[in-house]
């Protein structure tokens, strides 16, 4: 946790993880902001090729050639989105750069920065290694991640990494909510298709899509920071989802763990128990079958919520159900909850 | 035939409840999650421990990659039954991980990367040294 945590700016304008309050600010905040980055490198061409690859990720650099200017700078314009430092910085002496001292002040900075702020995100940038377990460090930073390919690849990634586990961080309680139910109802539609896979599956490869897509832009689910994250992982969910159900054929065996179903009254049960035929057609229908009927089922003595699931399930749009917003909003709750209750085993004794 | 047609009525009245899910106030959902039993600020942290977990599983599958030299293939193969599957964007061997477990398998962890000397331009290089 202390690891992940290094990552991650938790400075105090952001919401404490864990509140129940709206976050202070949203996520969007962040994504409208801009990003800030401080560079401390003194050679000039490695400077300018560094701070070019910043800003074209977006980032306004502020720049210092040793680790004094660099320790200065983050004091006074603190906190940076990432401080990207090379291993190799020099000492000053208080006249000029201090050749005799070792040139390797890039990591007292970076512990210097840690102490300042536990949570600043920092990328060493260490060049001349071509391992990145090789360049030494005290254990602490021993989770600092290291740039040793001077590829935009690999800053990119190394970039989006910090962002997005900043953006994991200052996520609401009612944001992780949202995710988390709108992966469970996207993964609940596909079935079979989901082949034994939950929502928290979908929320995780969303997260693990758009972090391997940082590398190329074009290929992967890079997260474009004009988008609020929330709306980047549902999006991210709701394409992967969608190619689960591509992949998956009709005729794939039965897993054990997808037979058992909840009835109406939350008790759990096997569908193939009640089948005469030993057919695996039969089997098959009836799972596939019974999750729609029950549905309806549960729903049998809500007019609104049988209008509005036979609706759907006729393929007419939610303005179409004859259904005014409010009354909408309202029957999709009571849909919600009766169906989040029955997936977690109680019991719905009021009809509505 | 008909198995299709469930699957899409399902997966429409669920895609409906999923999307109704993002247009719901922060208190709104707070209260629902709440009239469930569930512990909203219980489920809000599971949640991110989903996403920190996914997180911190490619970070050390990163780590053990670049060290060799080796790149995940963003246009890769995903989620095998044991976990997921990819493979070297540069030379292709195969690399699987858990983010349950944390666990890294493949033969992209034998050894080196025999095509990342293409695609690494080395410090003296970009500096024109």
């Amino acid at each position: 946790m202390a690891q992940l945590l290094s990552f991650i700016d938790t400075t105090p304008q952001f919401e404490t993880p864990g509140s129940l309050k709206p976050s202070l600010p949203p996520t969007k905040s962040i994504n409208a902001s801009t990003k800030s980055a401080l560079l401390v490198e003194n050679d000039e061409s490695l400077l300018n090729f560094l701070r070019r690859s910043l800003k074209d990720e977006g980032y306004a650099v502020r720049t210092a050639a040793n680790s004094e200017e660099g320790l200065r700078l983050y004091r006074h314009c603190a906190p940076f989105n990432v401080v990207l430092i090379d291993y190799c910085v020099p000492q000053s002496n208080g006249i000029g750069i201090d050749y005799l001292a070792p040139q390797t002040h890039g990591i007292g900075l970076a512990m210097a920065i840690r102490e300042i702020n536990p949570s600043q995100g920092i990328i060493i940038a260490a060049l001349d290694y071509r391992d990145a377990r090789e360049v030494p460090r005290p254990q602490e930073l021993m989770d600092i991640p290291v740039l040793i390919d001077i590829g935009n690849f690999h800053l990119r990634s190394l970039l989006e990494k910090i962002e997005v586990d900043r953006a994991i961080e200052v996520l609401t309680s009612s944001e992780l909510l949202r995710l988390q139910q709108y992966a469970d109802f996207r993964v609940r539609g596909l079935g079979r298709a989901a082949r034994g896979r939950t929502g928290e599956d979908l929320l995780g490869e969303a997260l693990l899509r758009t972090l391997v897509g940082a590398e190329a832009t074009q290929k992967g689910r890079h997260w474009n920071r004009d988008v609020d994250f929330v709306m980047h992982l549902t999006g991210a969910m709701q394409s992967i989802s969608s190619s689960w159900k591509r992949q998956f054929t009709d005729r794939e065996a039965y897993l054990i763990s997808e037979l058992p179903i909840h009835d109406a009254e939350g008790q759990e049960h096997s569908p193939v128990d009640n089948v005469a035929s030993a057919h695996a057609a039969a089997d098959q229908l009836l799972v596939e079958k019974d999750e729609k009927d029950q549905i309806l089922t549960i729903f049998k003595d809500d007019p609104e919520a049988t209008q509005m699931l036979l609706g759907l399930l006729h393929g007419l749009k939610k303005n179409e159900l004859g259904l005014d917003k409010k009354k909408c909003a309202a029957t999709e709750k009571r849909i919600r909850t009766k169906l989040l209750n029955r997936r977690n085993g109680r019991c719905e004794e009021h009809g509505r | 035939m008909a198995d299709k047609k469930n699957y899409d009525e399902l997966e429409r009245i669920m895609n409906q409840l999923a999307d109704s899910v993002l247009e719901l106030s922060d208190a709104a959902i707070l209260a629902e999650v709440t009239a469930t039993g569930a512990d909203p600020q219980e489920k809000a942290e599971r949640t991110r421990f989903v996403l920190r977990r996914s997180s911190k599983a490619l970070e050390a599958v990163n780590k053990r990659l670049w060290n060799l030299g080796h790149s995940l293939n963003p246009k890769g193969r995903w989620h095998e039954e044991r976990g997921y599957s990819n493979s070297c964007r540069d030379c292709g061997l195969s690399i699987s991980f858990t983010t349950a477990t944390n666990e890294i398998w493949g033969n992209a962890l034998v050894g080196p990367c025999p095509e990342s000397a293409q695609h690494a331009i080395r410090k003296r290089e970009a500096s024109g040294k």
